[in-house]
């Protein structure tokens, strides 16, 4: 085991025996990537937030369920990402909403960075994370999920596979498939600042 | 994925990365953080131990209360052992598969449950298909008792699906609240360990020795128990 997930695993164990303490080491080790994970699948940040909320929530209630001396950190992931679907077919429900006069919000779509579209900064460094967010924001979720996991969030395939309940085949082949799109989307934009330009795939009610 | 490795596409997405800093724990989780208590964790092997032995009991029951099948002693006694270890190997491999993480990890792999549950009915099928011993004068055919091979599946059916609907009620208790992902390859593979045991009584006790009816009615139970579990756990785990 690494030494991130020995720490990880130390500190859950520790917050299973009833230390408080080892909650907030917790969740200050991890809170942050599992939030880009979840902003990369959402993509907004304070629906991300939301949710990452409610995933420590369960994982402070399923606790009891965590085998000592496991990693949990891919645990976490599973229990976030689960959470996060929910939130999404939620949103799917509602994804219209109306205005007071009954016209449809035209809201301001939100960037999977948490800055609004508009808002965005255009240096030069924040225009290329933000270029690359957007060529992923438009690859289909199952794509994106298997390249976050794998590539972003240094999770092997066999951990990527149980987080999302799949197999690790069929992460290899999204995985896989995720690089055919983003090097035709790369090809096709030519320069990341126009990549940047692409659609966003979500936009929010 | 090496060979999918791209050092622009990798080099572009760590663009991506950049660390987003996250908000404090909500009142809520302070909340249920601040009135902390010590919890009893999981094992390894906890939940697989429970479904084993008490999964087994109406089994074990039953091979005490009938009696054995009568052409027993007059099979090939390789075909006996190779049947049931290949029976015996579907039940524990599909069981651990579907209920012990591997180590060092908290979930049970849904793919590899699937995957092995899914090797080991194959295999038991073929062996079925395939092999199949009949006793002349003392192995019974359906016809021999008065059935068609259509109606002398029911009973035999019927006990390997109720032996695998108390392995997949037992495995619903005790993944309640466990498996945030995954519910359908690890109810096909609790499926298939109990109809797997199912098929290891019946290989000792059923009589009825004709290549259809071990295949449609304990093979072919065992394959609709798992295919039950995969639909069981998936609408009732994913809640």
């Amino acid at each position: 085991m690494d030494p991130e997930a020995l720490a990880a695993s130390e500190a859950m164990a520790r917050y299973c025996d009833g230390e408080a303490a080892a909650f907030h080491r917790l969740y200050a080790m991890l809170a942050p990537r599992v939030l880009g994970y979840l902003a990369g699948l959402l993509g907004e940040r304070a629906a991300a937030e939301d949710v990452l909320q409610l995933a420590f929530i369960k994982v402070h209630d399923a606790r009891g369920s965590y085998v000592r001396g496991a990693n949990p950190i891919p645990w976490i992931y599973t229990i976030a990402h689960r959470t996060c679907l929910d939130e999404m077919r939620r949103r799917k429900r509602s994804r219209l909403r109306l205005t007071k006069d009954g016209e449809l919000r035209a809201g301001a779509a939100a960037h999977i960075t948490g800055v609004a579209e508009e808002a965005r900064p255009l240096e030069d460094d924040h225009a290329s994370a933000a270029a690359a967010m957007a060529a992923l924001e438009r690859l289909p979720d199952n794509q994106r999920q298997a390249l976050m996991l794998t590539k972003i969030h240094g999770r092997t395939v066999a951990e990527a596979a149980m987080i999302t309940g799949t197999t690790p085949g069929a992460i290899k082949l999204r995985a896989h498939r995720a690089y055919v799109t983003l090097r035709g989307l790369l090809g096709k934009a030519g320069s990341p600042a126009q990549t940047e330009k692409a659609q966003p795939r979500t936009e929010l009610a | 994925m090496k060979s999918e490795d791209s050092p622009e596409i990798d080099e572009y997405l760590l663009r991506s990365a950049r660390q987003v800093p996250a908000p404090p724990p909500s009142a809520e989780i302070l909340k249920a953080v601040g009135a902390i208590e010590p919890v009893r964790t999981r094992t390894r092997f906890g939940a697989f131990l429970i479904v084993a032995t008490v999964g087994a009991i109406w089994p074990a029951y039953t091979l005490i209360r009938f009696p054995l099948r009568r052409d027993l002693g007059a099979l090939p006694a390789p075909w006996v052992a190779i049947g049931a270890a290949l029976w015996a190997a579907t039940l524990v491999l599909s069981l651990a598969a579907a209920l012990v993480p591997a180590r060092g990890e908290v979930l049970p792999s849904a793919g590899r449950a699937a995957r092995i549950s899914a090797i080991a009915m194959g295999l038991v099928l073929a062996f079925t298909a395939v092999w199949t011993a009949f006793a002349p004068g003392v192995s019974l055919r359906p016809e021999d008792v008065g059935k068609t091979l259509i109606q002398s599946c029911w009973g035999c059916g019927k006990y390997v699906l109720q032996v695998a609907a108390i392995f997949m009620v037992l495995g619903l208790v005790l993944l309640r609240r466990v498996l945030p992902v995954g519910g359908r390859g690890v109810g096909l593979a609790v499926g298939a360990a109990g109809g797997a045991l199912g098929g290891l009584a019946l290989h000792l006790l059923c009589p009825i020795a004709t290549t259809g009816h071990v295949l449609l009615s304990h093979g072919g139970a065992m394959v609709l128990a798992s295919l039950a579990g995969a639909l069981i756990f998936q609408g009732l785990l994913g809640r």
